[in-house]
């Protein structure tokens, strides 16, 4: 079985207490090294005086989906966030502990935020296509990278990245159209293209569905599945029943702190955290 | 357990359960009655477990009828899921112990307008075994008493050992005198209803432990009815 670990713990160890590991599922086994793609120990994320997460420690596995959950102001966005690095663009955010990516240091000081944002991507709440036509929304990523020789180099590019996204048969005929032009559910696609036409390993979520309607996050949910296969995706969602359906693995966080990870299945039928139990039967007050 | 913040699911769910110890009632009273049709040799207590059968038929009705509206509409997880789940489950199993009731009640029917002959109360301390079996799986339902309902999934080796045992006795009665073979045969097939509710109460016990743990029960039950053939 593919496994799925929190770092440092042992199995199904009940945490109690600031400083204690997150409860692992007693299915879950560990991942082997080529298996993470992202690997966090002990992250602490502080908003000036406040300390917004606690020694967050997980492994993260490669070609895979992984849910976040929690209640609002959980942290796991505030994670999700540390993982490109945009908690530096926010004044008075520390973050302690180490990320890698890869076994490379996230954090560490040759490391350009800029660059690794081109390898980790990230796909927002509310769609947000530059305002340029459908093509120039994902020839820009590789353009300012440098990543096309010519025209042609471009246009294969931008035709892989809308076919990747499942949006190549609905906008072939359009591309010099503006991206705002689009639907919603279209725009997220079309940023989601955006996202993988620069190459990224990882690709993070935060809540991609939740301004969309049910058939445009149904199309949103199979392109995440069929990209699990070239990607390691990480998903924030408030809809358990959207974790439930496109995840493998599942992060439960709360008050700052992850809770329990395990096998998504595992999660959803035999949590072993009151905490988590709670949460997903809808019994938190 | 704390309460679901939409309470109404909370009520859904106890209501659920509430109609599956409901039904378990009437189960338990159907294999009762039926036994004691058979020892009695009451023709209209057995006419009337016959009748009373379609009650356990329309509970699990009402069972399934709730329990998709459940799945439906509130998407059950976790502990919430094993609750509707293991009610369906055990719904199945008291339907099955209800028609094997009826099915004793039957031949009851045909075994009071023959002779009357001894066995029947070795079949009746069989039956109320089998009973108490089932009583004590109803109450560790109700109570999610997981160790109560590990007694009961180890204690069916009783009813089977009363089984093989109950076998062997009528095979002698039939031999001796083979004027009794037809109604020797008749309490045959209810030792073996017995036997069987007895394994539908073992099924329930381990539906129990999965709705309190979430896990299956991890070894095989040993088994004693090899010898009188399954």
């Amino acid at each position: 079985m593919e496994a799925f670990s929190a770092a440092g713990s042992e199995r199904g160890v009940v945490s109690s207490g600031m400083m204690s590991a997150p409860v692992v599922s007693a299915q879950a086994g560990s991942l082997t090294d080529a298996q993470i793609k992202v690997s966090a120990r002990d992250i602490r994320v502080f908003y000036g005086e406040k300390q917004a997460l606690f020694d967050v420690s997980i492994d993260i596995p490669d070609r895979s989906v992984t849910a976040f959950i929690g209640p609002s102001g959980c942290g796991k966005t505030t994670f999700l966030r540390c993982i490109n690095r945009m908690n530096d663009t926010i004044d008075g955010c520390r973050v302690e502990g180490t990320l890698q990516i890869e076994g490379k240091d996230a954090y560490a000081k040759n490391v350009d935020p800029v660059i690794l944002r081109t390898r980790v991507g990230m796909v927002f709440q509310k769609p947000n296509p530059f305002p340029k036509s459908i093509y120039e929304n994902v020839a820009y990523g590789p353009r300012i990278h440098n990543m096309a020789k010519s025209k042609a180099d471009m246009d294969v590019i931008v035709e892989n990245s809308l076919r990747r996204a499942g949006l190549w048969d609905e906008v072939k005929d359009r591309l010099q159209q503006p991206g705002t032009g689009l639907s919603g559910g279209q725009q997220q696609r079309l940023v989601i293209a955006r996202t993988v036409a620069v190459n990224p390993d990882v690709i993070l979520m935060d809540e991609p569905c939740s301004a969309l309607d049910p058939i445009a996050t149904a199309k949103i949910e199979e392109l995440i599945d069929e990209m699990r296969e070239n990607y390691c995706i990480i998903i924030v969602t408030h809809s358990m029943a959207q974790a439930a359906r496109v995840s493998q693995k599942t992060a439960f966080f709360h008050m700052g702190k992850l809770v329990e990870t395990g096998q998504t299945e595992e999660i959803f039928t035999n949590p072993r955290d009151t905490r988590t139990q709670d949460y997903i039967t809808g019994r938190f007050g | 357990m704390a309460e679901h913040t939409v309470k109404a699911f909370t009520e859904e769910l106890d209501a659920l359960t509430q109609e599956v110890a409901r039904m378990g009632g009437l189960a338990e009273a159907a294999v009762n009655d039926a036994l004691s049709a058979v020892v009695r040799r009451d023709t209209e207590l057995a006419q009337l477990v016959m009748q009373r059968d379609a009650r356990i038929d329309a509970a699990q009705r009402e069972v399934e009828k709730r329990a998709i509206k459940l799945f439906a509409l509130r998407q059950p997880m976790a502990s919430d899921l094993r609750v509707v789940l293991t009610a369906w489950r055990i719904a199945g199993e008291l339907e099955r112990v209800g028609d094997l009731a009826k099915n004793i009640a039957k031949r009851a029917l045909v075994l009071n307008q023959a002779e009357p002959i001894q066995l029947t109360r070795s079949v009746d301390r069989m039956g109320k075994i089998a009973s108490e079996h089932l009583k004590q799986v109803l109450d560790a339902y109700a109570n999610k008493d997981v160790q109560a309902a590990i007694a009961v999934w180890n204690g069916d080796d009783n009813i089977d050992a009363h089984y093989n045992s109950l076998f062997r006795e009528l095979l002698t009665y039939m031999i001796e005198d083979p004027r009794t073979i037809s109604s020797c045969a008749h309490l045959l097939f209810i030792a073996k209803n017995i036997e069987r509710i007895g394994d539908h109460g073992t099924n329930i016990a381990e539906y129990i432990h999965f709705l309190v743990t979430g896990e299956e029960i991890a070894t095989q039950r040993p088994r004693a009815d090899v010898e009188a053939g399954d």
